[in-house]
């Protein structure tokens, strides 16, 4: 095995992995309200966003291999990478995305371990522009677009993280105002259960929209990694296993299911009912589906978040937890620069260690952390078995999330 | 300060449709909940005698129009996500959405 060989197979590992982590990151979006009324059960609810997940993968038959281009400046508007990254066998590109892929799989794990829902694809924004900046410098990163053209960290990332979730939740707010104004007089029995359908209609086209747009992310960083090396040169059409691969992983990673993510979005941020689910779903999914027509890039967590909160202002009576939301909003804000961190940090000892040696030490001290935090969530397990326990708010109000993860995930202790 | 108007340009877009689409729907959901109850009678309905409500037959009609009509916008939602997926835009002619590839 040559050094670049290994160098790309460990990309293609990690873009797996990451896959795999926005799968069970994102299982809450569609799926934390309908599990919380029990609109399904929990099982029920995974297999079914998994599934649709996988369908919705193969569904995306035109791959953007641009997904870079949004944040970075490694590749030619064609898709193609930038020839003066593609000596050694493209190593100082596979290295940048290496790197970028482990500063997002890192901060999605940690975010997972305190239960709190942030942008998959933010934190891959973050990881590759921590990367991009440790090794070409500021100017690598494209920070902003030109005149109305939506573009780089800011038209892409700040300004739709600021505003989608605010749009989400007037509309959430909207609808379920609507929902209790229409149906007063009829007993609350016979609407939960009416509204429960309502739910797996909505919830089943979250999660078939959240397979089209999160798995050819992937689709594209390996497609990339392969033009860099060499192994592939089209920039229109994506090989088959690449497809079937990133199909699986995130359908396998929404099946495990992010359960401390479920569990602060269903049961944390307010007490759901089965009208209030069914309203926040429906304005997630338009909120969602409108974007994408518009060109509009979003995140499908914060639209998500956006609406449970909505609906949560929307019914009278309804407690909505902002400390809750707070936590959620600064997770939001720090999960850019934070991922951006890592990123850069795992460029640098990739950089230092070199050649192949370098990136095994990268999925090394990736995978010794994954290990770690996973050990660490044992200590207060949440599963599909106490997902749905009620809420105990926290003795003290954590201060510091990095000394508090246990009770941030509202666990049973 | 482009880029921040072009947002909001977006935005206004977003929350309109959003509204139409994301609080209309189940705001239609919500009326066929309530004619089915109607339809129902009974146990669906709070009221305040202990004589039980009497079911209509109009009230199943008019629910049954309403979840059809809630489905079929579903349907075009998947309609709309496939065709994405499957590389082509669609554009509205008129009310009727209209697939065409992209480029």
């Amino acid at each position: 095995m040559t050094p670049e060989f290994i160098l790309l197979a460990l990309v293609v590992v990690t873009a797996l992995a990451f896959d795999f982590t926005n799968g069970f990151h994102d299982t809450a979006n569609a799926m934390a309200t309908s599990i919380a009324t029990k609109a399904l059960s929990p099982k029920a609810a995974v297999t079914l966003s998994a599934t649709l997940n996988l369908v919705g993968a193969f569904l995306s038959v035109e791959v953007a291999v641009t997904v870079t281009n949004a944040v970075i400046r490694i590749q030619n508007p064609d898709g193609t990478p930038k020839p003066e990254l593609l000596a050694n066998g493209g190593h100082e590109l596979l290295l940048i995305l290496m790197a970028g892929l482990a500063g997002a799989i890192i901060w999605n794990i940690l975010t997972w371990l305190w239960g709190l829902p942030s942008s998959s694809s933010h934190a891959l924004f973050g990881g590759l522009v921590g990367a991009t900046i440790a090794s070409l410098g500021w100017g690598g990163v494209v920070w902003i677009g030109t005149g109305g053209q939506l573009n780089g960290v800011i038209g892409k990332v700040v300004l739709p993280a600021l505003i989608s979730p605010a749009v989400a939740m007037i509309v959430a707010f909207v609808g379920t105002r609507f929902v209790f104004a229409i149906t007063i007089g009829v007993t609350q029995r016979y609407q939960e259960a009416g509204f429960r359908w309502g739910q797996i209609g909505t919830a089943s086209l979250l999660s078939l929209a959240h397979g089209t747009n999160d798995a050819q992310k992937t689709m594209g960083v390996i497609t990339l990694a392969l033009i860099a090396s060499g192994d592939w040169t089209s920039t229109t059409e994506i090989p088959l296993w690449v497809k079937f691969a990133c199909a699986l992983a995130i359908a396998s990673g929404t099946y495990i299911g992010g359960w401390r993510i479920i569990r602060t979005m269903g049961k944390g941020l307010v007490e759901v009912l089965s009208p209030q689910g069914m309203a926040a779903e429906s304005a997630s999914a338009a909120v969602i589906l409108t974007s994408s027509q518009l060109g509009f890039a979003l995140s499908t967590t914060h639209v998500c978040t956006g609406s449970i909160l909505g609906s949560g202002l929307g019914r009278k009576g309804a407690t909505v937890r902002w400390g809750v939301a707070a936590k959620m909003g600064l997770a939001w804000m720090v999960t850019l620069p934070l991922a951006a961190v890592v990123g850069a940090g795992m460029w640098w000892i990739g950089h230092l260690i070199g050649a192949s040696g370098g990136a095994l030490a990268v999925f090394g001290l990736m995978c010794v952390f994954a290990l770690y935090v996973w050990w660490h969530s044992r200590r207060d397990p949440i599963n599909h078995h106490n997902v749905n326990d009620d809420w105990c708010d926290e003795v003290a109000p954590a201060e510091d999330p990095a000394t508090d993860k246990v009770s941030i995930a509202g666990g049973v202790h | 300060m482009d880029q921040v108007w072009a947002a909001l340009d977006a935005t206004w877009r977003i929350l309109l449709v959003g509204l139409l689409f994301g609080a209309g729907l189940p705001a239609i959901f919500a009326l066929g909940i309530r004619s089915l109850a109607w339809g129902t009678g009974g146990e669906a309905e709070i009221h305040d005698t202990d004589e039980p409500v009497k079911p209509h037959l109009g009230g199943r009609v008019i629910a049954y129009t309403l979840f059809a009509l809630v489905i079929a916008t579903v349907v075009a939602g998947v309609g709309y996500i496939v065709a994405h997926g499957l590389g082509l835009t669609v554009t509205f002619n008129g009310l009727l959405p209209v697939f065409a590839p992209k480029h």
